[in-house]
């Protein structure tokens, strides 16, 4: 059933115009781009696998900390008020604005965590080499959700907000705030890191060598 | 079996998927019922182009434009100063950051919050234009277009994080409250949606029609 995917006739197609091409070897550190339209088709990394899996763990690791403690805070009459990612969503929904609410919650918190989690699960899968049905499943998702995670802009939101609040009051940056750079960087690393299109043939090869196994075993 | 690398793969039965990339013969996928078969590497949906691509972009877009004025017109943030409530929309948010001498921060909202969305929504409208009367000319510029909108999407979202921010770390009672305001809702609804018509456009429609004339 599988045969009929024509990669082993070395062609691509453009994703942006379609324009069908012959598949080269791209080495690292060339981008390889359509000839038609220019758009970048392909980057490799160097070990993808490796440094997706470890980045991960890392993020994954520093989502404690940057969810827990205060990222930035004032000082009121003596008093200091502390604002962390939570803290923002709870506002926004006690406030009435729970659609703002969700898409805060959703685009600073759950995606930038299921997109962690999603490549822990498939690159440790590759990295193990172990099969596992939903790897398809999981690098789909993952693909969808990438753009909704949006960690990058809540960091320039951070800056603009503390600009604005550092001209009347003093600032007092917490733990957090150190935490929450260090996962911005280690996700924009992730990013760049993760080669979908090596990662879409080792989960091929995976689940065809399992298909193979499973049938010599029976 | 050979095939030519100047015209597109679906005019020549082949089929890329859009989610892995794998190349797949359109005369080896099944039909089922008004679809096609899922992708035999990556068990996706296999589409030849995105379905109803033009229409569901066209309709995201003009929700976006209709959204975008009470975005404008409505206030963002609600500050409170020594009881006294001032109301900013988006823009006299920008022009009191201009007169406390906030000139590059001033910039930076501007060009999030009110450039970037124009530009997004003007060129889907151009994109959308290109394909409905054909156009076959400036097509790098045009897939230019198309890049430029999709990487920039996402950075509009600036303000409302920025609200979020505010609104709970200033909050007390006593000297000063930040509130946001409606308008925070359109214009996170105008960031979703230009978002969602981005990614239903097919900008292999922009192609399809090359030399067909």
């Amino acid at each position: 059933m599988r045969d009929n995917t024509l990669n082993t006739l070395a062609y691509e197609a453009c994703p942006q115009c379609d324009l069908l091409l012959k598949s080269e070897v791209v080495a690292v550190g060339i981008k390889a781009h359509c000839p038609r339209c220019g758009c970048q088709l392909y980057r490799p990394r160097h070990y993808s696998v490796e440094r997706t899996f470890a980045l991960s763990l890392t993020g994954l690791i520093l989502f404690i900390p940057v969810n827990l403690l205060p990222l930035v805070g004032i000082l009121v009459l003596g008093n200091a008020q502390e604002a962390s990612l939570w803290s923002g969503v709870s506002t926004l929904y006690v406030e009435g604005l729970w659609g703002v609410a969700i898409l805060v919650f959703l685009a600073s918190m759950a995606f930038p965590f299921l997109k962690i989690s999603l490549s822990l699960l498939i690159s440790g899968h590759l990295y193990f080499h172990r099969p596992h049905r939903y790897l398809n499943v999981w690098m789909r998702t993952l693909q969808h959700l990438d753009e909704w995670a949006m960690l990058e802009v809540y960091t320039l939101g951070i800056i603009v907000a503390c600009v604005k609040l550092a001209s009347r009051t003093e600032l007092k940056f917490g733990l957090g705030l150190a935490a929450f750079i260090a996962l911005l960087l280690v996700i924009v690393m992730l990013t760049s890191s993760l080669d979908e299109y090596l990662f879409w043939r080792r989960i091929e090869a995976l689940n065809k060598s399992n298909s193979k196994h499973n049938h010599l075993n029976r | 079996m050979s095939f030519s690398n100047k015209k597109s793969a679906l005019k020549q039965g082949l089929i890329r998927c859009h989610q892995c990339g794998c190349i797949v013969q359109l005369s080896a996928i099944a039909l089922e019922g008004k679809h096609l078969a899922p992708c035999p590497r990556c068990d996706g949906q296999l589409h030849t182009r995105l379905p109803n691509s033009f229409q569901r972009t066209a309709a995201l877009l003009c929700s976006a434009f209709v959204l975008y004025i009470p975005a404008n017109v409505f206030p963002i943030m609600i500050v409170t100063k020594f009881g006294v409530p001032e109301q900013h929309t988006i823009i006299s948010g920008i022009i009191s950051l201009i007169n406390s001498g906030m000139i590059p921060i001033a910039i930076l909202v501007f060009i999030a919050s009110i450039l970037v969305p124009l530009i997004k929504m003007l060129g889907l409208l151009i994109l959308l234009w290109a394909v409905r009367y054909r156009w076959q000319r400036n097509m790098r510029l045009l897939a230019l277009v198309y890049r430029m909108i999709a990487f920039v999407g996402r950075w509009s979202m600036l303000d409302i994080f920025m609200i979020s921010i505010l609104v709970s770390i200033v909050s007390s009672e006593a000297l000063e409250q930040v509130l946001a305001g409606s308008a925070a809702t359109a214009f996170a609804g105008v960031v979703v949606l230009t978002m969602l018509a981005t990614n239903s456009f097919d900008p292999r429609l922009l192609w399809d029609r090359l030399g067909a004339q």
